[in-house]
């Protein structure tokens, strides 16, 4: 629970019981905000749909609001203009919140790393990102493998920090 | 009177033949993959993460550490330095950046000696922190044969040519040339 997170308690037999509780209970119903952003969100898409069916891991319920949502998956090329808007709606998901950027564009700025004066060079410069998934796009199988991979992060209570991108990588040619 | 009772039974009837719609996909069979468990089947120019092939006969990596790929490539993401001259030229190391790889095949179309390839099927390569989508040459290898839509199948070994025996090709060599 989001509340308690920055609270310290005792350790002891029925917190740790009751977290497991919670981390069962926010991985069994991770549902994503209805956000799209470019072509990646057409495979978002599909794996909301009926072929491959993101219900069967209780992530298919796609929120109109930002309030009723737990994960955002940034689909799509992240634009300067588009920055505050995300930045806006992951502050307006309740705390217990994921992230994941999904496609090159998400994760580094893809096809516009290099001579792009209007895309952000990743997501992670705005939100604290938990889950990459590279492709462009990745399929269907991709994201769900993703949201898998998400899953077992908040079974083990894991999440990523705020406060941007741990270390930005080198251009790994001089531009 | 009698358009009332029309309109109420081809209601009811239209709603009939809907539902009969609806009621005829219970008995077809489901269209849903159950991912995990199993793999729809993909087809074969699908383009996945890269894996440099090896050359059956000597087991050794196809590159030469030409650069092209690195040179054509357009969001730069691949890095790679060679070692040797000449047909014994390969990579030392060899790196493609998944976060910015933009899966355009422009590589495999012009590495000459199709030494990369990106109809592999690996698609699912999620992680939980960028550095750990780097792959280096030992993760690039590939591990077995990777068809092509040029060969789906694997072709078979070429029997390597005759050794001429020393006698005869001494005998060529001192034959008087016309």
């Amino acid at each position: 629970m989001g509340l308690f997170d920055n609270k310290q308690f005792e350790p002891g037999v029925v917190t740790t019981t009751v977290e497991w509780l919670f981390n069962w209970a926010r991985k069994s119903s991770p549902w994503p905000m209805t956000f799209g952003l470019a072509c990646c969100a057409i495979e978002m898409m599909a794996a909301g749909a009926s072929r491959f069916d993101l219900d069967r891991f209780g992530a298919g319920v796609f929120r109109p609001s930002p309030r009723q949502s737990d994960v955002m998956i940034v689909a799509g090329t992240v634009t300067e203009k588009m920055a505050p808007r995300i930045k806006t709606l992951y502050e307006q998901m309740p705390d217990p919140k994921w992230v994941i950027a999904m496609g090159a564009c998400a994760i580094s700025g893809g096809p516009f790393y290099y001579d792009a004066y209007h895309v952000v060079k990743g997501v992670d410069l705005l939100v604290p990102v938990d889950v990459y998934v590279p492709g462009c796009p990745p399929t269907p199988e991709a994201l769900i493998f993703g949201i898998l991979t998400l899953q077992e992060q908040i079974t083990r209570g894991k999440r990523a920090q705020p406060g941007g991108r741990p270390t930005l990588p080198e251009p790994l040619v001089a531009a | 009177m009698g358009r009332y009772f029309s309109d109420l039974f081809g209601g009811s009837a239209s709603i009939l033949r809907s539902m009969w719609v609806t009621l005829r996909y219970l008995f077809t069979p489901a269209i849903t993959v159950q991912y995990p468990d199993e793999h729809r089947t993909q087809p074969l120019r699908a383009l996945n993460r890269h894996v440099l092939t090896t050359d059956e006969t000597t087991g050794q990596l196809k590159c030469t550490a030409c650069e092209a790929c690195a040179r054509i490539c357009p969001t730069r993401c691949i890095e790679l330095t060679g070692t040797g001259k000449g047909k014994s030229r390969h990579p030392s190391a060899f790196t493609i950046d998944h976060n910015l790889c933009m899966y355009c095949n422009l590589c495999v179309e012009v590495c000459p000696f199709d030494a990369i390839t990106m109809w592999t099927r690996i698609g699912e390569l999620s992680s939980a922190d960028r550095s750990s989508l780097v792959y280096d040459l030992q993760a690039l290898t590939a591990d077995r044969y990777y068809p092509s839509p040029m060969t789906p199948e694997k072709p078979s070994v070429p029997e390597k040519p005759p050794v001429p025996e020393p006698e005869k090709v001494e005998a060529a060599t001192m034959a008087p040339s016309s």
